[in-house]
């Protein structure tokens, strides 16, 4: 893979991705950061040093909580999994994220 | 943080193992899983596994930040940094001890302080809602006090604003089964208001003072129960005569119910019968004099200041038809919550007293920081690793103060028990230092320690901490890495410096808490060698009821113990002298002090008569208007002239009706005689040797007896007061050996002097053991240096000589800014005691003697090391 073509995060939106992940099922870390590099279609790669460390974040926070299960491949893994809190930030992150985005794209848009 | 949290942070302290495997197994998982992709990828099994751990970085540092994330790190490196401390310690244990012994003196001096103020100051009284009770007394245009009439006081309970509740008090003295109790006339609802509930019997009812002279009840204070009448079951019911009168107990007021004000009183009686239990005008008579302190509860909800504004409005009302002058315009408000009330302002006064004891705890602080300088020396090559090695300074610093804190902290309960074991002792001697006969008039709150007194501890316990920590973790902690690696401190470190500024403090500290012992000391010294002119060995003092006076005379004109008696309006050394302006034909004008004695006064007292002659019998019952001066008074009044004779005018001032047992009665007199100076105040001046004397006799209302006894003067006293109380009950109000009084006079100089003089011991221990720590750190560092000028010639005594020099150059500034210090409090002191007005060297030079002594013998022991440093050993060292 080309490194040009991959975007590093900016600060603070790999908790956003990683809350709009989980909004349908629980899931480990593995396939978190999976699944925003297949659906980003490999733009953004999720750095495992930060990926982590975010989780243990937003369990912290409240947003996610983790359980023990089993993989699809028979181990034993930890699912994260979105809680109503979770919800209610993903939502504002979410609108946040569209103003910043408008906004942004004001100001490259003038003149 | 919510509970749940803290229970995960809380296991992942305490049980640190799961959490890490758990974290560890997450990581595990996701290289499998990458390992796994790239197989299918289709790489190698060893290329596959290299590039997923390349790929995943440094896993300890994921799982360090992970932590972090929970913030469990925080609590971790404390746990770890109290394991750390506590091993450093267990291999230090001498050094460990003398910290917390220390730091132990100082918090325990400190706590003893606080447990006094705390007791006094601080602890709400034990009644119900202490914070909304208030003394209300009210002002007229001028300014001046004034207490409440029977007639204002129910003015103010009926119609005042602000006020929920107001009970009306007057305090009374007496004796009973030979000792000294305080009581009090309360209005009916004192108890109900007061929340103080009867262990036996009942308390007081407003029935009980509904009817002027009737009522003739009493409440028993618990202590006074136990005290008085061995905690005698049968109490309630029994009558016993109060000033004569037969009282009914009613009941026995509740365990450590004592009312308010600082002393505890003995019993209550109704206000009603206040005629019977004090002489004088009483509240009912109908010229409504206002003897009444009235204290009021706040309504809920109105606070001091508005309650003090309505109030100021609302007084005027309470004085109809008086003239503007005199009508109330205003009202002070005086909390009631504590035993003392300190204002602000006063508390301002206090703080000389806590600057007093808070040096102490610096002094400790500046020698356990010296300790802790010379350890963090000792473990710069620890230091300097671990700096570089990547530890932050932040956290080393961190850790070093952990360090401090957890030896404060063990500190602080070896101070609780020092201060405990202070505050006992120091209560016992100071009771065993009273003259024995003031230590009935003496109540002393308890003084225990509540949560008021173990917040105070724990909280100067850590900052005391941190106050001796501080400076030598920023010290030890300063290096450069690349020097600090090599253990070289060289130039950025330079600790001398530091521990030469401490031992400063100790020594400017410790001169000038022996300069304020000293200055105290003189002061009493000072007083107690004021020769008083007055023979008091064998003279006892009797104060009495007024009804009783005719019987009390013919029993002790009977005692066989009395060999004369005499009468004087003042009792000299108890209560100051009133004065009066007086004037001589030729219009010199003085204050002189005033006194009414009877004739015998003279003899009984041993005052002889220089010139003309003492009182007639005559003129003693007709208090003619003659006067006889002191010798002082005379030579002032009419230099070089003959006293005797002359006429003397009074001149009307306000002041000469400040007595008013006693108001003058001529204006003209004539000086028949001239007795030798007394001086009872507390200077050695011509002032207090102004005295002028008018004829009086014992059967005069308002004069105390004086006693010339026979024999053992305390068996005396005894012997009289019994025999009096069985002859005349009641009619004894105080009696006490005028030598007794001479001695109170200086006990409070000499407390305080014992107060100082132990801080100031307390203060030269610790600067000895700050120089002596100072100077072994400097031979040891200048060992080689002092071993090649050995090498070179230099004698043992010049060695010697270097040290002791060092030694004496910290002495002398630590004693120059100490005596600057000291006149500061001098001048202070001398504000508000007149004992030392006068400007004494001797506390000074006494002060810097001794701290210069303190400071050559801490400097001995290093320096003989010194002189006795072998030139071969030490060159040959590195």
């Amino acid at each position: 893979m080309p490194a040009e073509s991959r975007l590093d995060l900016l600060q603070g939106t790999l908790d956003l991705l990683i809350l709009r992940t989980l909004r349908l099922t629980p899931m480990h870390g593995w396939a978190i950061s999976e699944r925003i590099q297949q659906i980003s279609q490999d733009v953004l790669q999720v750095n495992q040093g930060s990926l982590y460390p975010a989780l243990h974040r937003l369990e912290h926070r409240g947003w996610i909580r983790a359980k023990w299960g089993v993989s699809e491949l028979g181990r034993r893994a930890r699912f994260y999994e979105l809680t109503a809190a979770g919800r209610r930030q993903l939502d504002i992150e979410r609108e946040n994220w569209a103003r910043l985005t408008v906004a942004i794209g004001r100001v490259l848009e003038s003149d | 943080m919510n509970w749940n949290d803290l229970c995960k942070r809380m296991r992942a302290v305490f049980f640190p193992g799961r959490e890490e495997r758990e974290l560890e197994e997450e990581l595990v998982f996701h290289v499998e899983m990458q390992v796994r992709k790239n197989r299918h990828a289709g790489m190698s099994k060893t290329e596959a596994r290299r590039q997923a751990l390349v790929q995943f970085g440094r896993p300890a540092a994921v799982k360090e930040e992970c932590r972090d994330e929970r913030g469990i790190g925080l609590i971790k490196t404390l746990v770890q940094d109290i394991r750390y401390a506590v091993r450093g310690f267990r291999r230090a244990p001498a050094f460990a001890f003398t910290v917390v012994a220390t730091i132990g003196l100082g918090l325990g001096v400190n706590t003893a302080a606080f447990t006094v103020f705390n007791a006094y100051i601080l602890r709400p009284l034990a009644v119900s809602d202490p914070y909304s009770l208030y003394q209300i007394e009210w002002r007229n245009r001028s300014g001046q006090r004034h207490l409440f009439s029977w007639p204002q006081y129910r003015r103010l309970q009926a119609d005042s604003p602000a006020l929920s509740e107001i009970h009306a008090v007057r305090g009374f003295q007496l004796r009973v089964n030979g000792r000294q109790c305080f009581a009090e006339l309360v209005t009916g609802n004192y108890f109900s208001m007061l929340g103080g509930g009867a262990t036996r019997g009942r308390t007081l009812k407003p029935s009980d003072s509904s009817v002027p002279g009737q009522g003739a009840v009493m409440v028993l204070s618990y202590a006074a129960w136990r005290n008085l009448f061995g905690a005698d079951p049968d109490i309630v019911g029994r009558k016993l005569l109060v000033h004569g009168y037969p009282l009914e107990v009613v009941g026995v007021a509740r365990e450590g119910f004592g009312g308010l004000g600082d002393l505890a009183r003995d019993f209550w009686v109704p206000l009603s019968m206040y005629s019977q239990m004090v002489e004088g005008p009483n509240p009912f008579d109908p010229s409504r004099p206002e003897l009444l302190y009235v204290v009021a509860r706040l309504k809920p909800g109105i606070k001091e200041s508005r309650a003090q504004a309505l109030l100021n409005a609302f007084v005027p009302r309470l004085t109809p038809g008086v003239t503007e002058g005199d009508r109330a315009s205003s009202v002070t408000l005086e909390s009631r919550a504590t035993a003392v009330h300190v204002s602000r302002e006063a508390l301002f006064i206090l703080t000389p007293l806590v600057v007093v004891f808070v040096l102490v705890l610096l002094m400790a602080c500046a020698n356990v920081a010296n300790m802790m300088l010379a350890r963090a020396l000792a473990r710069q090559r620890e230091i300097g690793i671990r700096l570089s090695l990547g530890a932050a300074r932040s956290r080393l610093i961190r850790q070093l103060l952990t360090e401090s804190v957890l030896l404060a902290l063990p500190g602080a309960a070896a101070g609780l028990a020092i201060a405990q074991l202070a505050v006992g002792v120091g209560t016992r001697l100071m009771m065993a230092a009273l003259p024995a006969e003031f230590a009935e008039f003496v109540r002393i709150a308890p003084l225990d320690a509540d949560f008021r007194v173990f917040t105070f501890m724990i909280t100067a316990a850590v900052i005391s901490g941190i106050v001796f920590g501080i400076a030598p973790a920023l010290q030890a902690t300063r290096g450069g890495i690349v020097q600090a690696a090599r253990g070289d401190f060289g130039h950025q470190f330079r600790p001398q410096r530091l521990r030469n500024a401490l031992v400063l403090v100790q020594i400017t500290g410790c001169s000038f808490l022996l300069i304020c012992a000293g200055i105290l000391l003189r002061g009493a010294n000072q007083v107690s060698n004021i020769n008083t002119g007055l023979r008091t060995y064998d003279v006892i003092s009797v104060e009495i009821q007024e009804r009783f006076r005719d019987r009390v005379l013919a029993r002790l004109a009977e005692e066989p113990l009395v060999s004369a008696m005499a009468a004087s309006s003042t009792l000299p050394f108890e209560s100051g002298y009133p004065s009066a302006r007086v004037a001589t034909a030729n219009q010199t004008l003085l204050d002189p002090s005033y006194d009414y004695v009877s004739p015998e006064f003279f003899s009984v007292l041993g005052i002889p008569l220089e010139r003309g002659r003492n009182f007639t019998p005559d003129e003693a019952l007709a208090g003619a208007p003659v006067a006889i001066v002191s010798q002082t008074l005379a030579r002032r009044l009419w230099p070089g002239a003959e006293a005797t004779g002359q006429p003397l005018r009074l001149v009307a001032d306000a002041r000469s009706h400040l007595s008013n047992r006693t108001p003058l009665r001529y204006r003209q007199m004539r000086v028949i005689g001239v007795a030798r100076d007394v001086n009872t105040g507390f200077v050695d001046d011509q002032n207090s040797r102004l005295l002028v004397y008018f004829p009086s006799h014992p059967r005069a209302a308002g004069t105390f007896l004086l006693l010339r006894i026979k024999g053992d003067a305390e068996r005396a006293r005894q012997e009289v007061d019994k025999s009096l109380g069985e002859a005349v009950p009641g009619a004894v109000d105080g009696i006490h050996k005028m030598q007794s009084l001479v001695a109170g006079r200086v006990f409070p100089f000499r407390m305080s002097y014992w107060v100082a003089a132990v801080l100031g011991g307390l203060g030269i221990l610790l600067t000895i053991s700050g120089i002596y720590g100072v100077l072994s750190y400097l031979v040891a560092q200048r060992s080689r240096e002092i071993g090649v000028r050995v090498a070179l010639g230099a004698t043992p005594a010049s060695v010697v000589g270097l040290v002791v020099k060092q030694g004496l150059w910290l002495a002398g500034i630590g004693i120059a800014v100490g005596g600057v210090l000291g006149v500061g409090a001098w001048k202070l002191l001398a504000s508000a005691i007149l004992a030392v007005k006068y400007f004494d060297a001797m506390p000074f030079a006494g002060g810097a003697l001794i701290v210069l002594c303190a400071c050559l013998l801490a400097a001995a022991f290093p320096s003989l090391r010194a002189s006795r440093v072998q030139p071969i050993t030490t060159l040959r060292h590195d």
